[in-house]
């Protein structure tokens, strides 16, 4: 394929744009789980020695951060493999109310690390720990309860799903983007395909900070709703927010092998306006002037959307899914 | 197949030109809308490697089909809320019916030939109110609508014939919209069902799944030669819910939900677009544009693989397996050694493919 578009580029055809492929792989996604799955390493060895909140709490805040660059992506091994590492937004507390079976019956499986794979995904990855760690139901345990245990075993058994993900995407997924428009890949029939999901996975992850991470607490308003805040109980609404805002501009940079003036602009813009927010958790949302400095955050969000859009879709004449957009 | 009253009323109604069979538009094996590269739409039909035999025009964008049993005709329906239907001469690509609904009507996008082809049943409703009619048409005399009847319910969409022709399978969505800009009414307290009328009207079955289910509008079908019938659904409720999107009915029976496993069914984000049974009979499959991904379900309803594809949406049986069309363009044939991509035409596949 790089032999094909040299050839282009000596015949003077119009090339189009897709040297983002490997670059984007290369210098954001695969770099970001693994290191994903070093932060969980730490995470889980951090809980072998000392399973108590206080003391994971570092550890996990860490992890979280690491998770961001490539938690919003939804190809691949990640279509499912992100659920059950990130399982939220959680309307019906799925995750609360396993959490709270496991340790009232004190079921055996809190302690059995191979086994635990086969719980609820609701049960497992980043939100479980946050609630253990965080919520006051849980958060006081002693060493050697029955949720210290649990504990442990979920942040065991996030690493193993870490490296399972970080393997898949370097073994497997990164190679099926790669060889995108060869004869046997029937995910991208074309290299242009690889592009276009690369990209539809950024405008994705910023419409859901705008629709989910912010929209979800805004609520109407009327009807704020502070429970809806992503990862509310650990502080980090906010960051979350800002994080997966400055990956998928990374991404984009990383897609594109031209400048990104507009977008890298609109990312300042996204900062300044988080910078305004005094609730890492947005709990004041029922304040009307906190939830109009979410608000702005939000119009910040969709605004850096629409620098990509600007910058790389109208470029790659990329558009929306035809039938995706449209019911039945 | 050909009737002898069949034949005559088609010679009469054909004036002096002789209607053609799918030998002369290329004796495609499917039919499937699109949106060409220019913006414009047309209706191609496909054979089994996924070459375009024949190609012609629509005014507007169109949803579902159907083909005529043995002359080469498809009925190419508008989308929602669909103010006519176009049936299309595919060997000479002529338009050589326009069908409007009734005042106060409108087609639901799906619709199906009987048996002998003499008649076609358009799935509709009414304006106002969103209840279920089936149109009947006379193939053979131009296409007059000759009789209706109530389809069973609220906001009718995709309508089969059953194994034998003498029962008409029907989704009843349940959705009541606005006649104008199709927002949705009734979401609160809508309730689809799954109808088999008489070709007559009058109900055989009906079947509505249980309370908590009540927002999985009921909206595709397929049949299989034993009269297993598969629904695909689209969840009306909170998202996230990651109810089942496909069940397995037999008439006079329950029906049998077929569910993913939990990270795969919110992957799907609660729509099921098509449904088909593979070629083979012994499985079946739903896509999710949204999702733009595959679920492969074993005919008990246990859940076997899936598969991604971005804005992938039309399938169909296909050799054993099943042909699945995209919004990309894309034909992807899917066999039991996985997915093979066939062909991909600078085309946006639309929602369907029609087996003929």
């Amino acid at each position: 394929m790089k032999l094909l578009s040299a050839l282009a580029l000596i015949l003077g055809l119009a090339t189009p744009t897709l040297a983002g492929v490997d670059e984007a792989l290369d210098d954001h996604i695969l770099p970001g789980f693994t290191a994903f799955a070093a932060a969980t390493e730490t995470l889980a060895q951090a809980a072998r020695n000392d399973c108590r909140a206080e003391a994971l709490r570092p550890a996990f805040q860490a992890a979280f951060d690491a998770w961001m660059p490539v938690a919003d992506l939804r190809l691949g091994p990640s279509e499912t493999g992100a659920l059950s590492i990130a399982f939220w937004p959680d309307p019906r507390g799925f995750t609360q109310r396993t959490l709270s079976r496991l340790v009232a019956e004190d079921d055996p499986i809190t302690s059995d690390v191979e086994g635990y794979a086969e719980v609820s995904i609701a049960a497992r990855g980043l939100f479980a720990l946050e609630m253990l760690l965080f919520d006051p139901e849980f958060a006081g345990y002693p060493a050697g309860s029955t949720a210290c245990e649990l504990a442990a075993t979920i942040a065991a058994d996030l690493d193993r799903q870490a490296d399972a993900l970080a393997q898949a995407w370097r073994d497997r997924f990164a190679d099926v983007l790669r060889t995108a428009g060869e004869a046997t890949n029937a995910t991208y029939l074309t290299e242009d395909e690889a592009v276009r999901a690369i990209y539809t996975q950024i405008l994705s992850s910023l419409a859901f900070t705008a629709e989910k991470r912010l929209g979800g607490p805004m609520g109407s308003f009327d009807r704020p709703r502070p429970a809806r805040a992503e990862a509310r109980r650990s502080g980090r609404s906010l960051r979350n927010a800002v994080l997966a805002a400055e990956a998928a501009r990374d991404l984009a940079a990383a897609l594109a092998d031209w400048k990104l003036p507009e977008t890298d602009a609109a990312l300042e813009r996204v900062k300044d306006a988080a910078a305004r927010i005094e609730d890492s958790s947005f709990q004041d949302v029922t304040d009307p002037q906190a939830r109009l400095r979410i608000e702005v955050l939000q119009q910040a969000v969709q605004s850096l959307s629409a620098a990509i859009q600007a910058e790389i879709g109208a470029r790659l004449d990329i558009s929306q899914g035809f039938n995706s957009q449209d019911g039945d | 197949m050909t009737t002898r009253r069949g034949f005559i009323a088609s010679l009469l109604a054909a004036g002096a030109a002789p209607r053609l069979g799918w030998a002369a538009a290329g004796s495609p094996s499917f039919l499937a809308a699109a949106r060409e590269p220019d913006g414009s739409f047309s209706l191609h039909g496909l054979d089994t490697d996924g070459v375009s035999t024949f190609r012609v025009p629509l005014p507007a964008r169109g949803h579902a089909g159907a083909g005529h049993p043995h002359r080469a005709e498809a009925v190419a329906f508008a989308r929602r809320p669909g103010a006519y239907a176009l049936v299309v001469d595919c060997a000479r690509g002529d338009v050589l019916h326009r069908l409007s609904p009734p005042e106060g009507r409108q087609f639901n996008g799906h619709g199906v030939f009987s048996a002998d082809g003499t008649a076609l049943f358009t799935s509709e409703q009414r304006s106002d109110t969103s209840e279920g009619v089936v149109g009947v048409w006379d193939t053979g005399a131009g296409y007059n609508r000759y009789d209706e009847f109530p389809s069973g319910g609220i906001g009718p969409h995709d309508l089969r014939l059953m194994p034998g022709g003498e029962t008409l399978v029907i989704a009843n969505g349940g959705i009541a919209t606005d006649p104008t800009d199709r927002r949705k009414l009734n979401l609160p307290t809508m309730r689809p069902n799954l109808a088999y009328l008489s070709l007559s009207g009058s109900i055989r079955d009906l079947v509505e799944l249980e309370c908590d289910l009540r927002q999985n509008s009921i909206r595709h079908l397929a049949v299989r030669h034993d009269g297993l019938v598969a629904f695909a659904m689209q969840w009306e409720g909170e998202p996230g819910a990651a109810t089942p999107l496909l069940g397995l009915h037999r008439m006079g029976e329950a029906p049998i939900l077929a569910q993913a496993p939990l990270a795969d069914e919110l992957a799907m984000q609660g729509y099921a677009g098509s449904v088909a049974f593979s070629g083979d009979g012994r499985e079946v499959a739903i896509t999710s544009p949204r999702g733009g991904r595959l679920h492969r379900f074993a005919d008990d309803g246990a859940f076997l693989e899936a598969l991604s594809r971005a804005d992938i949406c039309g399938l169909a049986p296909l050799g054993h397996g099943y042909l699945t069309s995209d919004g990309l363009g894309g034909l992807i044939s899917i066999g039991a050694d996985g997915p093979h991509p066939l062909a991909r035409l600078e085309c946006a596949w639309d929602n369907h493919i029609v087996s003929l």
